[in-house]
């Protein structure tokens, strides 16, 4: 039975005074990622074909290249952030909360140096 | 995980009909949430046959025209009937929104009344809101200071300093806001809801407060400020037009420029 003061339940383990971190770079992500997803879009739709050779071509160039790596780990980060608050919106068990934001983190930690990875394999390979 | 269903024992049954008396000419159907903690019953829906014309125009008028007329059990809160004690907050037509300041004309069809979303029921429209007074008491909704006050007079305040907590500051703590926003809903344990920032809000910009930082601090949280994800629904219902998304805006705003 939990007798706690109504005052107390509300108090709780007090403030996590973090948070205002997580809010910011949620921002700056999506305002970062509007330039970089209007290039990669427009970058790839004026390329003449979508042949292998020719986006190998194009991101071998060290400028695509950059840019590519850019947006694939603004992306990995931004997607984390916003994930991260959809389970602290509806996984509520503290457990359960944890151990999935620390999986998320992990996936997404794979899923940008994976994209860096390949990145940079074509574009070294194709720069030969 | 986030509750999508009512439990079981709180899923609404049919009521039932109460006819309008004879002799009626303006009959409008108003169906009411009912419950009964003492019945062990589900809730249930009531249908009361009402003569609009034998009662004032409010839906607060309705309601006591049928606990005076028809069933006396009938249970609500009121006490200023003109909108400024927050009493009588209660789900009207799918809104949340006073009884006393909602004209039954402005309704379409049946008038359907539920008590405030998403809070534990006392009785019929009677929400428990022990909670969300915490909540309120919560962020010290009081004058603090470390200077003394001047001895022979108030503290002083600028006319334009005034107007920045005027609107903040008339809040009836009705609680329509913080029951329509989603946020609140899944977690309303940890999440302070938008009454309560706002409250936060009108002493954080309250120019003779010395409590400022101390405030922010204690917002400073993913669940108690950061669960809001401006949806709005807040400043949608709001009796008194005013806007707690913004004050939660505004005080996301301070954090940040605090930092840099
Ligand atoms: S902000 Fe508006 S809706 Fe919310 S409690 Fe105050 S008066 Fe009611
Ligand atoms: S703006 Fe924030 S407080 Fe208002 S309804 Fe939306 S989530 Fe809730
Ligand atoms: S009775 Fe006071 S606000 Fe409706």
């Amino acid at each position: 039975m939990n007798m706690r003061s109504p005052l107390a339940r509300v108090l709780g383990a007090g403030s996590a005074r973090q948070g205002v971190h997580h809010w910011w770079s949620q921002r700056v992500t999506s305002v970062a990622l509007v330039p970089l997803s209007i290039w990669f879009l427009v970058s790839l739709l004026s390329l003449p074909s979508f042949d292998h050779w020719v986006v190998s071509a194009w991101m071998a160039q060290s400028s695509s290249a950059l840019l590519l790596i850019l947006f694939v780990l603004v992306a990995a980060w931004h997607s984390q952030l916003g994930l991260q608050v959809i389970v602290e919106d509806y996984v509520h068990a503290a457990g359960a909360r944890i151990v999935t934001l620390v999986a998320i983190t992990f996936a997404h930690v794979l899923i940008a140096a994976a994209g860096v990875l390949a990145v940079l394999k074509v574009a070294l390979r194709s720069a030969q | 995980m986030a509750e999508f269903r009512l439990p079981r024992n709180s899923r609404i049954a049919r009521g039932v009909t109460h006819a309008a008396a004879a002799g009626a000419t303006q009959v409008r159907a108003v169906r009411i949430y009912r419950f009964n903690p003492d019945s062990g019953e589900n809730p249930r829906l009531d249908t009361f046959e009402l003569d609009t014309k034998s009662c004032g125009p409010m839906v607060l008028d309705a309601l006591i025209q049928i606990k005076a007329a028809t069933d006396s059990s009938l249970t609500f809160r009121r006490s200023c009937r003109e909108g400024i004690c927050g009493s009588c907050a209660m789900n009207i037509n799918g809104v949340n929104r006073l009884a006393c300041t909602t004209p039954m004309q402005e309704l379409q069809g049946d008038i359907r009344i539920y008590p405030l979303p998403h809070m534990p029921v006392v009785k019929d429209l009677v929400p428990d809101l022990t909670h969300f007074y915490a909540q309120y008491a919560a962020v010290k909704p009081w004058l603090q200071t470390r200077t003394p006050a001047p001895p022979d007079r108030e503290r002083l305040q600028s006319k334009e300093e005034q107007e920045k907590i005027d609107r903040p500051a008339a809040c009836i703590l009705c609680a329509c806001c913080s029951t329509a926003c989603p946020s609140y809903w899944w977690n309303s344990e940890r999440y302070l809801g938008p009454a309560a920032l706002l409250a936060a809000y009108r002493w954080i910009i309250d120019s003779r407060d010395e409590a400022t930082g101390e405030r922010l601090d204690e917002l400073e949280d993913p669940f108690r400020l950061y669960r809001c994800h401006t949806i709005m629904n807040c400043t949608d219902v709001c009796p008194k037009d005013l806007n707690p998304a913004r004050a939660i805006a505004e005080i996301k705003k301070m954090l940040v420029e605090r930092t840099s």
